[in-house]
């Protein structure tokens, strides 16, 4: 029988505080040793600033919000560029690669019993492949550009109606958030093994592999239900800003501080992404006259 | 785990060890905890109330010498009880107790949450160097001042508000760390959690901490379970099956550790074992579509149904016999829940309001008058046995 006393207790109390934060602080040292997996130049399309008032006087903290997309299935002639943020079912994500990610598919997806089974499977944890502005992005801005052809194609053959006009409006409003202001940052691929992703992703300023969750949904395709998978979230959707780069925020930050309307933000930050998959910021730069 | 016999406050009860040796004809080389200490002084008072009236009705006389020799040895246990605890000593103080006791809870919860809106507040002012160090030195300093405050207060009060403190401290170093960091959440951050809690509730002998303890295991063990079955940690709470092996794991320590020293905690173990358990066979009595069986939803909820009268009919009967007034009152709350929520299912669409409710009151009747029956039988088997 172990007789504990006062000072017993207080040592192993000391002990298990120093532990944890040491195992957790030399978590990020390896995290952040050798040659970064990758660092990717984000600008405020696809880090976000918090709403002025998350960054208040409550919390004095500040991080950026990592602003992600899917490339989804055209369906029916809509963009591919609408309700991809935050989530989606793109086409790559089907029954191979959800088998390939080790999701159970074996079940028609056209039966009740088939269903009710994928209903119930939830999320699992894999690792994304995430691309800037490549070619996910370009195809999405190829269709913006595309259905902006279209729209001024329809209103040149019959000018006078007016639906046609808020069509080449509309299309014109989307191609310029797509140009300047949407994010560019995409999820392309999935997988359960880093280093066969890196090898068939090399390029480390254009990809970053992060961890995230993929669950499983029946998607309607032409009127036939078709197993999809779904990307729910990242691992880490927040970067945290240090202090020494929280300066160039500022001006957005705190509006009042500043003469006149702020400018719209505009600033670059440089992302790396460690051994374990977490990034952190290395350098934020802000073009001049922002 | 090894056998918890954790010496509070050594400095100060390790005279009473020698002076409270003989205990009850047993011979006892320990100090009392808190708790034991004031079960001791409650018995003592009733055994002076009761020694009076059996006085006073002339059942039986003691000598002067023997109540003198009585008299001595109870005001020697008082004030030892006294200078170490602080304990009560009539109802007056008990009553005040409580409410201290609740001002104590309440005190701990805004403390703590006073802590993380603190740090909140000016972290960002930080550079990272300093916050890292502002965490760990909040995590280690507010364990200090717990030991500290633990070695002299007799009352307990402070001590369970700095150990609510502590914790909070702590629980706020790692989750900000991961945030300063961005460190991928995980479920392992249970453990340490779980750990200082525990460590707190065993040395300070706080209920509260215990409880808060036994949460984290519960978190982590189930998010582990649901690892094993494919799926995100987070996401371990959709499948309430998950609960299970921790909970039964949970209602079986006090079997296994000791808690003689720490009666209040045993009782904890059971009812968070039996909550733990039957929370999630009564979310899936109503939800079988959450179970990791296969089979049809409506199955799968009879199926939790019948488990879950078995199981608190279990726990009454297992109360009942094994004196574990909380296993009892647990097991009897949620066969109660369990039945009106099958009278619900059943009768609320087709009988009128009145009628339903006349059933459920006849219904809490009938439970009443079987669990005076049990209490009578078992007062009766009890009084058999007796030479």
């Amino acid at each position: 029988m172990i007789r504990w006393s006062r000072m017993h207790a207080a040592l192993a109390g000391v002990a298990l505080i120093l532990v944890t934060n040491a195992v957790l602080l030399l978590s990020v040292v390896y995290n952040r040793s050798g040659t970064p997996g990758g660092t990717l130049v984000l600008s405020q399309r696809e880090l976000r600033l918090p709403a002025y008032a998350v960054a208040g006087r409550e919390n004095s903290g500040l991080a950026l919000r990592l602003e992600w997309r899917v490339l989804e299935d055209a369906v029916g002639g809509a963009s591919r560029a609408a309700a991809s943020y935050s989530g989606g079912t793109p086409a790559w994500l089907n029954k191979a690669k959800l088998a390939a990610l080790g999701f159970d598919v074996s079940k028609p997806a056209d039966t009740a019993e088939g269903r009710l089974y994928y209903r119930k499977v939830l999320s699992k944890e894999v690792l994304l492949v995430l691309e800037l502005a490549g070619p996910a992005y370009q195809t999405v801005l190829d269709d913006a550009r595309k259905q902006l052809q279209d729209a001024q194609a329809l209103r040149a053959a019959d000018p006078s109606k007016k639906v046609l006009e808020q069509r080449v409006r509309n299309a014109t409003a989307l191609l310029s958030r797509e140009e300047t202001q949407s994010s560019r940052l995409f999820v392309v691929d999935a997988g359960r093994d880093a280093q066969a992703l890196r090898a068939r992703y090399p390029d480390r300023t254009k990809y970053a592999l992060m961890r995230g969750q993929v669950s499983l949904r029946i998607v309607q395709i032409d009127g036939r239900p078709r197993l999809s998978g779904y990307i729910s979230g990242l691992a880490i959707d927040e970067v945290n800003v240090p202090r020494a780069y929280r300066r160039a925020f500022l001006p957005w930050l705190d509006p009042s501080g500043h003469s006149g309307t702020p400018s719209p933000p505009r600033y670059e930050v440089s992302v790396a992404f460690g051994k374990r998959l977490e990034p952190w910021i290395t350098a934020v730069s802000v073009p001049p006259g922002s | 785990m090894a056998r918890f016999s954790v010496a509070c406050r050594a400095h100060r009860v390790a005279a009473m060890a020698g002076t409270l040796a003989l205990q009850g004809g047993n011979l006892v080389s320990r100090a009392p905890s808190r708790t034991e200490a004031q079960q001791r002084a409650d018995e003592i008072r009733n055994f002076q109330r009761e020694l009076e009236r059996l006085e006073g009705e002339g059942i039986v006389e003691l000598t002067a010498a023997q109540r003198q020799a009585i008299a001595a040895y109870h005001s020697r246990l008082f004030a030892e009880y006294t200078r170490a605890y602080d304990i009560d000593h009539d109802v007056h103080a008990r009553q005040l107790s409580l409410g201290l006791r609740v001002a104590s809870f309440l005190g701990a919860l805004a403390l703590a949450a006073s802590v993380v809106f603190l740090f909140n507040q000016f972290w960002g002012r930080l550079p990272m160097a300093a916050q890292v160090a502002a965490l760990l030195l909040a995590a280690l300093g507010s364990f200090a001042a717990t030991v500290w405050i633990q070695g002299r207060d007799g009352t307990g009060y402070f001590t369970k508000l700095a150990a609510m403190v502590a914790f909070a401290c702590f629980v706020l170093d790692i989750a900000m760390l991961g945030r300063i960091f961005n460190v991928t959440p995980s479920d392992r951050a249970l453990i340490p959690w779980a750990g200082l809690a525990l460590l707190l509730a065993y040395s300070c002998d706080l209920p509260l901490l215990l409880a808060t303890g036994i949460l984290c295991v519960i978190a982590y063990f189930s998010a582990l379970a649901g690892t094993w079955g494919g799926v995100y940690w987070l996401y371990f709470g959709e499948r309430p099956e998950n609960f299970f092996p921790v909970a039964i794991a949970l209602f079986l320590v006090p079997q296994f550790i000791d808690h003689t020293r720490f009666p209040r905690f045993a009782a904890l173990y059971h009812v968070f074992g039996l909550l733990a358990f039957l929370l999630p066979v009564l979310v899936l009595a109503n939800w079988g579509q959450a179970s990791y069986f296969d089979f049809d939803p409506s199955v799968v909820k009879g199926m939790y149904q019948l488990v879950g009268f078995a199981v608190s009919a279990a726990a009454i009967w297992l109360g009942a016999r094994r004196q574990w007034p909380e296993v009892l009152n647990t097991g009897v709350v949620f066969f109660v829940i369990f039945l009106y929520t099958k009278f619900f299912d059943w009768w609320w669409a087709v009988m009128p309001k009145y009628l339903f409710f006349l059933v459920l009151g006849l219904i809490a009747i009938l439970v009443i008058l079987v669990l005076r029956r049990l209490r009578t039988m078992k007062y009766r088997l009890e009084r058999g046995s007796r030479p």
